[in-house]
């Protein structure tokens, strides 16, 4: 009966809430750009990962025999597939030179003299990758591209010598099996090309949950304080846990609209495919915001005003955006930002959301995850009523 | 009903050093107005707040409507209205929709809260309004809206603080009229007022409270009986060229128990003693002060007796903490009139 009460009341404080911010046309719009400019923001600022295409590479002939005629033709067979590279043809070193130097060229292959004679006598051939690292990270794409492209004419050429060598012993062999031993076969657990989206979407969506909780309780608690309506609520028969629950739920309502948003365009615009259950991802959502909510109610009651109070939340708030594994894996940091990783209940959540979303993991898999998260929750909320109790009588 | 709606038993509240509520005790009657009179930073806030069970109490004990502030805080709530300084409404929502949310709170049912709303809306002719948004209102609709608020679970005890503070004459009578009305429908009223017309028009009884402690506590008319019994004479001194040294001047006399300053030119003083009107035109005259005029008034009012015992300096809340010497003339004050 008096639990009935207690989330009657929440409801009304919740309504309440959700009734005053719709009138609200700014804080509306805020609510609705925030979770766009956060998708389209990280999205792109990160380094892609992925391969530039289309190059400008020279080649200079020192060469001129017939292999490196074969091999020069061989480059531009396999490059027209990729477009990696821009090959464009040079006579002498001097002139590619200049043109690395002058910026329009990222290096150029140079094939020297000697190579067709030693293609046709048995020996390996050199040729000569110049690459421009002044700019380090097109130079370590050049040296990638070039590897690949060689060990790939490798191969080509290695299985044309082993059908010549075959027919001329007379032996039945499978040239791809003497030249390619192993074949790896890369297949990803979510379908398609990697996406960083894929890894962002999850983590953003219970991130912003996160800031609009958080900044929001102090908000929404010590502006009522600081405007005198807490005080009617306060003389009202009711629980002050009502208050706590029905502030909290009308953040929630907020958080989830943001978070629904971000899922439509990750998967609408950025290619993001979900394979798990939706809505085990919002209960994972719901307790991300149980493991946190008690850091926000500390500090509301430890703040004697609202600047104060969002002042202590974005203390607390920003090293777990950026240390949670939001942005980056986790496993890419240093060890000791990895343990300070593992104190933040927002790692959990973040870790807990993607596996869901992406990997259609069960409750099962991330069992782990969720009871360290309630634990966070248990503890931070123990810590929390009690001190936002006595705050109120002050 | 109990026949005392509150009895406050030695209550303190203590913020730090600084004892705002100190050792108070008295009873407030069923159906009474009870009136708080002091000036800012006395301790009327604090008392309506703890009695509100809005701020606990440090020590003491206190009962309103039969219930203990501190075991029965639920009780207590259930049981009273609360009229604050700060308005409680939300400006983004009308009339009704604040009106309705409180309302769900104190478990009104949907159809009677629905009345209840017209009904009080009515009474402060306020209909009209009703699915307007607040933050369109005056000052004087927000206070109205404030008032009825408190009104909804029709609670046995309503409790106002400085319900008139800063709202244009008008809308002040015509709260004070609302505040008679819900009186003679049989609710407890406790007010809190520095404005000594206000406490002598609406309150049965009245409460001059300053320190935190209770100064005198008896129905207005006896409390100016009491000035009057102890041999005091009032006027108003017109000076010309009014200034400090004159001020100074004046208080140090024997004669002056209370003095006030009215407006530029002129002085409020309270005196006793055979001499006193010839010894103050003497040190004003001996200053080089120019008497313009001089009324006695022979009515007392509520401010004369508040000014006779809570001292001669007139205190805001700045200079509250540092005056010890005003306290000691008040606890003077208060023996004398005992």
């Amino acid at each position: 009966m008096d639990l009935m009460k207690i989330f009657k009341d929440s409801y009304h404080i919740m309504a309440k809430d959700l009734l005053s911010l719709r009138r609200n046309k700014m804080s509306m719009a805020a609510l609705f750009i925030m979770p766009i400019a956060f998708l389209v923001m990280f999205g792109f600022i990160f380094p892609s990962g992925t391969t530039q295409t289309h190059m400008p590479v020279g080649v200079v002939n020192l060469d001129n025999g017939q292999g490196s005629t074969q091999f020069i033709s061989q480059l531009n067979a396999l490059n027209s597939n990729n477009s990696y590279l821009d090959l464009q043809n040079f006579t002498s070193t001097d002139a590619a030179k200049t043109q690395i130097n002058q910026g329009k060229l990222y290096g150029t292959f140079i094939i020297p003299a000697g190579f067709s004679y030693n293609m046709s006598h048995g020996q390996s051939a050199d040729v000569i990758m110049l690459a421009d690292n002044s700019n380090p990270q097109i130079a370590t794409q050049i040296e990638g591209v070039t590897t690949n492209t060689i060990t790939m004419m490798n191969g080509k050429q290695a299985v044309y010598n082993v059908v010549n060598m075959s027919a001329t012993t007379g032996q039945t062999v499978n040239p791809q099996a003497m030249v390619f031993p192993y074949t790896p076969n890369i297949e990803t657990t979510i379908p398609g090309q990697n996406n960083y989206f894929n890894f962002l979407a999850p983590g953003l969506m219970i991130m912003i949950v996160m800031m609009t909780v958080m900044t929001g309780i102090p908000e929404a608690i010590s502006k009522e304080k600081e405007i005198g309506t807490f005080d009617g609520m306060l003389s009202a028969p009711i629980n002050q846990i009502s208050i706590i629950l029905g502030k909290t739920a009308a953040l929630c309502v907020r958080g989830f609209g943001q978070c629904i948003l971000i899922l439509l365009l990750a998967v609408v615009f950025f290619g993001v495919t979900i394979q798990g259950s939706i809505i085990l991802a919002f209960a994972m959502l719901l307790l991300g915001i149980f493991s946190f909510v008690g850091i926000g109610i500390v500090a509301v009651s430890m703040s004697e005003d609202q600047a104060s109070g969002t002042m202590i939340v974005n203390l607390l708030m920003f090293p777990m955006m950026f240390l949670a594994g939001i942005f980056y894996p986790l496993q890419q940091m240093p060890w000791f930002m990895q343990d300070i990783a593992k104190v933040i209940p927002l790692t959990y959540a973040a870790d807990a959301m993607r596996k869901i979303m992406l990997l259609n993991a069960g409750l099962g898999d991330v069992i782990t995850q969720v009871l360290i998260l309630i634990a966070f929750g248990v503890v931070t909320m123990a810590i929390a009523v009690p001190l936002f109790r006595r705050s109120m009588t002050r | 009903m109990t026949e005392n709606a509150i009895e406050v038993n030695n209550l303190t509240k203590e913020f730090g050093d600084f004892k705002a509520v100190d050792d108070l005790s008295l009873e407030v009657k069923s159906g009474e107005i009870f009136g708080f009179l002091g000036p800012n930073g006395a301790g009327k806030s604090t008392t309506i707040r703890m009695l509100c069970t809005l701020a606990q109490p440090t020590s003491g004990s206190a009962t309103v409507a039969g219930y203990d502030l501190v075991k029965d805080a639920a009780k207590v709530r259930e049981n009273i209205g609360l009229v604050a300084e700060k308005m409680i409404m939300y400006d983004a929502l009308t009339a009704a929709e604040n009106l309705r949310f409180f309302g769900k709170l104190y478990r009104i049912p949907k159809d009677k809260l629905e009345t209840r709303i017209d009904e009080l809306l009515e009474m402060v002719n306020m209909q009209e309004w009703k699915d307007t948004q607040i933050n369109k209102f005056s000052t004087g609709m927000k206070q109205r809206i404030n008032v009825i608020r408190a009104l909804l679970p029709e609670p046995e005890i309503i409790f106002m603080d400085e319900p008139t503070l800063g709202l244009d004459p008008q809308t002040t009578f015509s709260i004070r009229e609302i505040i008679r009305d819900i009186n003679k429908k049989g609710v407890t009223v406790i007010l809190t007022t520095h404005a000594m017309v206000e406490a002598e028009a609406l309150s049965d009884r009245v409460a001059i409270i300053d320190h935190g402690k209770i100064a005198a506590l008896d129905t207005p008319e006896n409390l100016k009986k009491m000035i009057s019994d102890v041999n005091t004479t009032i006027f108003s001194v017109k000076i010309t060229n009014l200034n400090t040294q004159l001020l100074e001047g004046i208080k140090s006399l024997e004669n002056v128990t209370a003095l006030s300053q009215q407006d530029d030119h002129t002085l409020k003083i309270s005196a006793t003693g055979e001499n006193a009107l010839n010894n103050i035109i003497d040190s004003i005259r001996a200053k080089g002060g120019n008497i313009f005029s001089i009324t006695n008034s022979n009515e007392s009012t509520l401010e004369d007796v508040f000014l006779a015992l809570t001292g001669k300096e007139i205190r805001d809340h700045a200079s509250e903490k540092a005056a010890p010497s005003s306290h000691g003339h008040g606890a003077k004050a208060q023996a004398r009139v005992r």
